[in-house]
This record gives structure tokens, sequence and C-alpha cells, in this order.
């Protein structure tokens, strides 16, 4: 399904920015996730009018970044995350430069409601990852999110297996061990960065307060995309006693996207809806120009 | 051991690597950066941390690693104050930044350290923190009594 305003941004010239279209925020338990293929935005007028949205310092930052590509893909980023937040304000609809974004004490992003004239607060949560050749912003309500994407081809410098003894749980080298053929363990290396990362992400406490070594990320036997999560204890003198902690508080939901990207999403479990399963709507868009429904999956 | 004059701390200790002393100048101006005592094990052994600027040619070899993990062209021009988001790099690369750095300096970096460093020239303060080694004494903390004492902060 695709939603074009094109014929909108034409009759709009330079001074006004086109209107967007508004959002039903996700439900409970529900992730929207949105992705820009950079190499699908290339007009330049476009691009302008994008960078007007910006504040002074994601100017800066957009400045700060060597070469164009990364100058490009840095605005886009901050685009995607201004219109998209935008959009889900109900009953009025809110400029998108007039947002504004803090960081938390431990570093990670939110919208400062607060400061933000003329916009409702709304329990909205979101948080962005991108490649060079994507860029994806996840957005819930009422939980923190988390999200992480990495390029399927993405080559790793090191040694697959030394580097995840450096970094990963003693059960994830365990089990990446078991993966006979290079590829494919290369693969399934980068899908567990990115449930790592997303949930270090939806943690929102910095990496400090969960190193990588520190907790197991494992698919739950009988499913297929069903992956939880347990943290290894201090480690004892005798490693076989070293006790798991797994729990239902972090739901995670792997997914592919463009066929070029692994993506991974992390949710903290909201009690009231005990059992209900997770569910994960992706759409692709070009902010101002069309978004187009890619799919919706459930993950238990 | 080690000793303290009240201009500067040199210090002499057992170590792997090819650097054997290394001194900072401690002046009571505002050129003074900042100095801080790590953990205390049972063992008494101590790790100073001093903030002084890295070797030029530890900031070259930072610099290659960095351009070679980003596969940045020979000819990118980086500086000390080069950051790796600013050339791109997300968590992944910088991780793998840091094992490049600890298999090319045999030094261990710390997680929290690791996740930490975010421009060429605190990579290259944290390899030559590392290289320094420790300070091994016997005795009282004391020693660390006088030596904050002596060291304005």
């Amino acid at each position: 399904m695709r939603i074009s305003v094109m014929s909108q941004m034409q009759r709009s010239f330079s001074i006004d920015l086109p209107s967007l279209i508004p959002l039903q925020l996700p439900s409970r338990r529900h992730t929207h996730l949105w992705y820009v293929i950079p190499d699908e935005v290339k007009s330049t007028s476009l691009l302008k009018r994008y960078s007007q949205l910006l504040s002074q310092t994601e100017k800066d930052g957009v400045d700060q970044m060597r070469g164009d590509e990364l100058k490009k893909n840095a605005l886009l980023a901050r685009t995607l995350v201004r219109t998209t937040v935008a959009r889900y304000q109900t009953n009025k609809e809110v400029d998108p430069r007039s947002l504004m974004f803090k960081k938390n004490v431990y570093g990670k992003p939110e919208v400062d409601w607060q400061n933000c004239k003329n916009c409702n607060h709304q329990p909205l949560h979101f948080n962005i990852s991108h490649t060079d050749s994507l860029i994806a912003c996840g957005v819930t309500v009422h939980v923190p999110v988390g999200i992480d994407v990495e390029d399927k081809e993405r080559k790793i410098k090191h040694d697959v297996l030394a580097f995840a003894k450096r970094f990963y749980s003693a059960d994830e080298v365990n089990f990446l061990a078991t993966i006979p053929d290079p590829e494919a363990q290369r693969k399934e290396f980068i899908k567990l960065w990115t449930l790592k990362e997303a949930y270090v992400k939806a943690l929102g406490k910095g990496f400090s307060a969960a190193p990588f070594n520190t907790f197991t990320i494992q698919s739950i036997p009988g499913t297929e995309e069903g992956y939880s999560l347990c943290k290894t204890s201090e480690v004892t003198a005798d490693p076989l006693e070293e006790t798991k902690k797994c729990n239902g508080e972090w739901k995670f939901a792997p997914l592919e996207l463009a066929d070029s990207h692994y993506a991974a999403v992390c949710i903290e479990d909201d009690q009231a809806n005990e059992g209900a399963p997770m569910r994960v709507i992706v759409r692709k868009t070009i902010p101002f120009v069309e978004d187009q429904l890619i799919s919706e999956r459930i993950f238990l | 051991m080690a000793s303290l004059s009240t201009t500067s701390l040199s210090f002499k200790a057992p170590i792997q690597s090819t650097t054997t002393n290394i001194s900072c100048d401690f002046k009571t101006s505002s050129s003074f950066q900042s100095i801080s005592f790590g953990r205390f094990q049972s063992s008494k052994r101590i790790r100073l941390q001093i903030s002084c600027a890295a070797k030029p040619e530890t900031v070259q070899k930072v610099s290659d690693i960095v351009k070679e993990q980003l596969a940045l062209s020979a000819d990118t021009a980086l500086t000390a104050e080069s950051k790796f988001s600013a050339l791109g790099a997300d968590s992944l690369d910088t991780v793998e930044i840091v094992m490049a750095l600890e298999e090319k300096f045999d030094i261990s970096v710390e997680e929290t350290d690791a996740q930490n460093i975010t421009t060429i020239q605190e990579a290259a303060d944290l390899i030559e923190d590392l290289t320094v080694g420790y300070i091994s004494f016997s005795g009282s903390y004391d020693w660390m009594r006088q030596l904050t004492e002596a060291v304005p902060l």
C-alpha cells in the first residue's frame, strides 16, 4: 500500500514544508519500524528541505561527518526521527522542527516533551540505528525500545569465534562453535550482534550497564524466531556453577529488511499484556514523499 | 618504585612492551589535566592513570588501524581529534578497532573502556596508559595519601 503526497509537494514551494500524514500511535506490544534507503533519496531539493528541519546542534552534527555520503545519512537519520515522531502527534499537526530532543542520564536520546511548544506529551519511545545503506527508526508506546540493523554482507575483520570469545557470553560462543560453515557462522554472529545491541539500547543505560559477556541471547527451543535473554551471574571459581537467570522481561524480534539487512527489535515486556505476542509493523518511507507497508509480523 | 617530587613524577614498572620510563610533568598551573586512581585490589597494586598526550607514533599506529577497519583511503587525513563516529564507525567497528589495538599493542582493554573510546587520541591515550604498567608497593595506604596531598588537583 503506497501513499504518495508528491502532488502536495509540488503545490507547496520552498518556504513551507508540506504537511506530514499523521499516524496512529502503536498499541501496546506493537513496534512500528520505519526505514529509509539512502540510495532512494536522490533529490537535492528534497534533501535541502530536510536540512531545514534540523536544529542547529543536529546541523553541526551532520557537518562533522566526513564525506558527502556520511553527511547525507546523518541528515536522513535526524529527518526520519523528527518526521516520524511528529506524525504520531494526535489531535494537532506538529511541525517536526519544533520537536526537542534530550539525552537521558546515560546518553540515550529521547523526546523532550516539556520543552516542545505545541506538543502533547505522549508515552512514545523511539530508537534509531543505521548502516551505510539503511536507516531505521523503531517506535513504541509505554515501553522502551531498542533496535539495531546490520548489513547482511558485513565482513568481520577478525576470526568470528575469536571475536565472540572476546566479547560474547560462553553459551553464545558454544552456540557459534557448533556451526561448521564459516559463512553461516558469520551470519549468526551478526544476527546475535543485532539482538544484543538492541537489548542494550532498549535498556538505555549505556554499555557499561550490560557488557556483552554478561548476558546470553538464545533461541527458544521449538520456535523459529523466538529469543530469550539469560543473564549470567558473576563468574564463580567453578564455571559449571555459573547460574543463569532467564526471564521474560525482554522480548525480541529478529527481522530481515530490504533483503539486505538483519535487524533486531527489543522491547521491555509490559506486565499488563502478559502472554500477548509481540507485533512488529515494518514500513519503508521517504519523508514527505511516500510510505510503503512492508510487513506485519508476530513474535511469540 | 615510585618517587614524587614537587615538579615531576616518574616511575618504572615491569612491563612487557618496549616502553620503560614515562615521565609527565606536573605543574601547579591549569595545564595540569587530571589524576585518578584505579580500583584497589587486596594485593595493593594500583593503576595510576595520568592524562598526558600520547606519543605521535602511537597516534599514527592507531590511525592506521582505524583506516584499515573503516576501509578509508590511505590518504584520508586523520588527526588525533578525529572522531570514530564522524568517520562512519558504528559500535561493531569500534569493538573491532579495540580488538585490533589489543593485538597490535599486546594489551587488554576492559569493556567499559572499550565502549568509551570515541577519538583516535582517546585510543592512543588508553594504549599508553595500559603499556605503562603497574606500580607495586608494600605498606599502607599512607603512600596514597602523601601522593594526593603533594599533587594539587
